[in-house]
């Protein structure tokens, strides 16, 4: 028997198509657009959504600030309203009690450092920190290295500057590592540059920061052992929520205020936060589908009722084949052919066009020559497409063909 | 008898019933060069369709070179028609965006002949009509005599046992109507093609050898014709 792919079949629907081809060409473009539609819409909202994420990239998304502030209520002969400081001796006791924490990182913080360098200054935020904060904030090294073990250990007077720090001092662009930086009167050795812009972020965006050792930064305000506020993160398993109120436990005890006194401490959860934006991408995502799926749903008819009229229109054509010996079953796997020919034409000039457009918005999301976010769709979902869109050809030729197939030959040759 | 029709009836259902064909006996030997004249609505048309296995008739029985045509399923209908059966029409029924060639080519298309073949039989044919310098032109850059020329090459190129043409001068002007019966004429003699023309036309009817006169649904007269050159495509009725 004769196969799709025989060359002869083959070329008879190729003429056919090719030879009407406003009838073709409006056909086509239901199809075209339809894909075009579904698969910008997937490539579209992906990117959007990585551009969305990218305001919380290298923010650890299962982690939770603990910010001591002033008590609330009278406990164990302390009057209300007194206010408590932590020390790196709770940091060890939480790490050593709660054994859902991963990693506990204290921070000191100020505000309005002012940062020298030559004749340039720059005014921002001074940050004190130990290994385990990199876990919360993943630094984004542009020049040098980020801080490690030894300057903690050896309290070296080393710093990292974050971009906006870096941009203001160094306005050539140039490395920095190796200079002094001055702030609060003791200099500071640049050992690298940190480009991390996530826009989530505790006390101070990360590009507006200049980091140092905690125990430097202690030793410079004279605060001794003192934590201004620390960050954690959740071991897999567990839950940021509890955490918090294991950790808030242990601190009740050892500075004497009520566990239930909810205004003793601020706590920031990065997780909920986290949860809930999930969850409003998955919303995107499956209003998108639907929107993309019944574009393509909408093209399908579309082509199926412009089929129709073709074969309405080609009624004497169907009626002359019958005529000299064409079969009903020929005829209906003719239009169905060429309803798939058309379909996946047109479809792949729909997932081209739309992987051009996706090209040229990765082009306009690429920053500092870092693709920012991925526009493009994946192979496999156009291959999905084209799949999604063949048997929708079938579909579509197939009502208008099993009219054609009832077409008699007397009837359309009269209808002169 | 090539074809051979035994008290064939056809009727209509409509709001009216119409009773078309009222009880046909027909018997066309191979051959022969028959023409069917009748006013319109009196049944030669619905006739040459049932001849054509284009269209079913209610009783009687319909013999085709021994076959009894009757109940045919599409698919068989649709092979004795490539078969058996050359087609011309009055409005020729070409493909409008095929060529000359490709129009010629089809019916050897859907018998599943190859391209090369195909191509090379249909040329023959329009060689034969005078049309080779035409094979590449489309239906409507060609005049009504080389269209109609070019169907009677696609009703030739499957050597069919019977060429049927149904009032295939009627979008035709005289001189080139003159010029398709001649046509006609010399294939049937030639090439002892059996024809069965279809025609309200008397000076078309007057190139048959035999003369079926239909009215009403019955068949009327049948007259011998042995002098072609009676005056042809004269003044209306009023020729012979």
């Amino acid at each position: 028997m004769k196969t799709f792919f025989d060359i002869d079949r083959f070329k008879e629907i190729l003429d056919t198509l090719s030879r009407n081809r406003s009838r073709t060409l409006l056909t086509g473009f239901g199809i075209f657009w339809g894909v075009f539609m579904l698969l910008a819409l997937t490539g579209g909202s992906q990117g959007l959504k990585d551009l969305l994420l990218n305001n919380f990239k290298g923010f650890a998304s299962n982690s939770g600030f603990y910010i001591p502030t002033q008590t609330s209520r009278p406990y164990k002969g302390f009057q209300r309203g007194r206010e408590w400081k932590m020390d790196l001796s709770d940091i060890d006791a939480i790490k050593a009690q709660v054994p859902g924490v991963d990693a506990v990182a204290p921070v000191g913080m100020r505000w309005g450092a002012v940062a020298v360098y030559g004749d340039r200054t720059y005014d921002g935020n001074f940050k004190g920190i130990t290994m385990d904060y990199y876990s919360i904030e993943t630094p984004k090294i542009k020049f040098g290295r980020p801080l490690n073990q030894m300057d903690m250990e050896d309290e070296r007077k080393v710093c990292v500057l974050g971009k906006r720090p870096w941009e203001e001092l160094f306005p050539g662009g140039e490395d920095p590592c190796g200079e002094f930086v001055k702030v609060g009167g003791v200099f500071y050795q640049v050992v690298g540059v940190d480009f991390s812009e996530s826009s989530i972020s505790v006390g101070a965006p990360p590009d507006w920061t200049i980091t140092t050792p905690l125990k430097v930064f202690n030793k410079l305000y004279g605060k001794g052992d003192e934590v201004e506020f620390f960050g954690f993160t959740a071991k897999e398993g567990w839950r940021v929520k509890t955490l918090f109120k294991e950790v808030n436990d242990i601190l009740a005890r050892r500075h004497y205020f009520d566990p239930a006194d909810d205004v003793a401490s601020v706590t920031v959860n990065s997780e909920s936060i986290f949860t809930m934006m999930d969850n409003l991408l998955k919303g995107v995502d499956i209003m998108i589908l639907l929107i993309g799926l019944g574009t393509l749903l909408a093209g399908a008819i579309g082509v199926s009722n412009i089929m129709m009229v073709t074969v309405k229109e080609r009624t004497s054509e169907i009626g002359i084949r019958r005529a000299i010996g064409a079969t009903p079953k020929m005829i209906l796997s003719q239009i169905i052919k060429e309803s798939i020919v058309l379909t996946l034409t047109a479809g792949a000039l729909g997932i081209m066009f739309t992987v051009l457009i996706l090209s040229g918005a990765e082009l306009a999301a690429t920053k500092d020559g870092v693709l920012t976010a991925a526009f493009q769709i994946k192979f496999w979902t156009a291959i999905g497409a084209v799949a999604v869109l063949t048997v929708l050809g079938v579909l579509a030729g197939l009502a208008p063909a099993m009219r054609a197939m009832s077409i008699k030959p007397v009837d359309a040759m009269r209808d002169e | 008898m090539l074809l051979e029709l035994k008290d064939i009836n056809k009727t209509y259902f409509g709001a009216q019933p119409l009773h078309v064909l009222k009880g046909i006996n027909l018997s066309i030997g191979r051959g022969e060069f028959v023409s069917i004249m009748g006013a319109s609505g009196s049944g030669k048309s619905t006739l040459l369709n049932i001849i054509g296995i284009l269209d079913n008739y209610d009783s009687g029985e319909y013999w085709l070179d021994g076959r009894l045509i009757k109940d045919l399923s599409e698919k068989q209908a649709a092979d004795y028609r490539n078969r058996m059966i050359g087609f011309i029409f009055q409005s020729y029924n070409l493909i409008g965006f095929k060529t000359a060639v490709e129009n010629v080519e089809l019916p050897l298309f859907y018998q599943g002949i190859g391209r090369r073949k195909r191509h090379q039989m249909a040329m023959e044919y329009l060689d034969r009509m005078g049309l080779a310098p035409w094979a590449n032109h489309f239906p409507n850059e060609m005049s009504g005599g080389q269209k109609q020329r070019v169907a009677i090459a696609r009703a030739l190129v499957t050597h069919p046992d019977i060429i049927l043409a149904d009032e295939p001068t009627g979008a035709l002007d005289s001189k080139t109507s003159v010029e398709i019966m001649d046509l006609l004429g010399e294939l049937n003699r030639e090439d002892k093609m059996t024809i069965i023309v279809v025609t309200h036309e008397s000076g078309v009817a007057n190139a048959a050898d035999r003369i079926i006169h239909i009215s009403d649904g019955v068949i009327g007269s049948i007259e011998q014709n042995r002098d072609h050159n009676a005056a042809r495509f004269g003044s209306g009725d009023l020729i012979k």
